[in-house]
């Protein structure tokens, strides 16, 4: 016999922007179906931030975040998966393992609760000034060609 | 392979300070994980056109640059970056 061990997964659905305004409860309450469905026991699951998406995702271009911390059997995490492929109104997931996670790490303040006036977008647009911070980085990292040191 | 004789003193000296310098950036903070939820330090390591840094140009240690390479794929692939710009 085989005892079903949960481990612990850290969850990030993303939602249309203007579906989670107009239905949040809605939203919360699907995103916890899929979850409960699968068994999972939640830790917590709240809203991550909201912002711009890099890309068009199914036509949307502004997206909401919804963390999700979980305890789940590995079997089943795929299913949760499933769920939201099938799903219409969860337009992506992406869950990995949490195990080394301290419970600090999971009530860090998320970015929309630092910045709840706006969302804290630092999406990659304008061309012209991303190449500051190309200078940037190169300017402060320190020279890589030096004679090999040592060995 | 170094040489047969050690390095001077001098030598010696710069070594330790460039040691110390090289160190790269997650290192230096000493994080074992990076996130790919942390946008802001992953959009330092990208091009203007989404494109990754190499580690030359990052300054990266070759463990960091994989962890950070995972870390940016997740992220694209969760629409926080870009794949292309």
């Amino acid at each position: 016999m085989k005892t079903a061990v949960k481990r612990l997964y850290e969850g990030l659905f993303l939602v249309d922007s203007a579906l989670a305004a107009s239905d949040w409860d809605g939203v919360l309450g699907t995103i916890r179906k899929f979850l409960e469905r699968a068994g999972a026991d939640i830790v917590s699951l709240k809203k991550w931030d909201d912002r711009r998406l890099a890309y068009e995702v199914e036509g949307k271009s502004r997206g909401t975040y919804i963390l999700a911390y979980f305890h789940c059997e590995p079997s089943r995490v795929h299913g949760i998966e499933r769920d939201v492929n099938l799903s219409e109104r969860v337009l992506r997931v992406l869950i990995l393992r949490a195990d080394r996670m301290s419970r600090e790490d999971m009530e860090k303040p998320t970015p929309a609760e630092l910045h709840p006036e706006g969302s804290s977008m630092p999406v990659p647009e304008p061309l012209e000034e991303a190449d500051d911070t190309a200078a940037e980085v190169a300017g402060a990292e320190p020279a890589g060609d030096e004679p090999a040191a040592s060995e | 392979m170094a040489k047969e004789t050690g390095p001077s003193k001098k030598k010696k000296k710069f070594l330790t300070t460039l040691r110390e310098q090289t160190q790269c950036r997650f290192c230096r903070e000493g994080r074992r994980y990076i996130d790919y939820k942390d946008v802001e330090a992953l959009q330092k390591l990208l091009t203007n056109r989404g494109k990754i840094f190499s580690r030359k140009r990052s300054g990266n240690c070759a463990s960091c640059q994989r962890k950070v390479k995972l870390a940016i794929k997740r992220a694209r692939f969760m629409a926080l970056l870009p794949f292309t710009a």
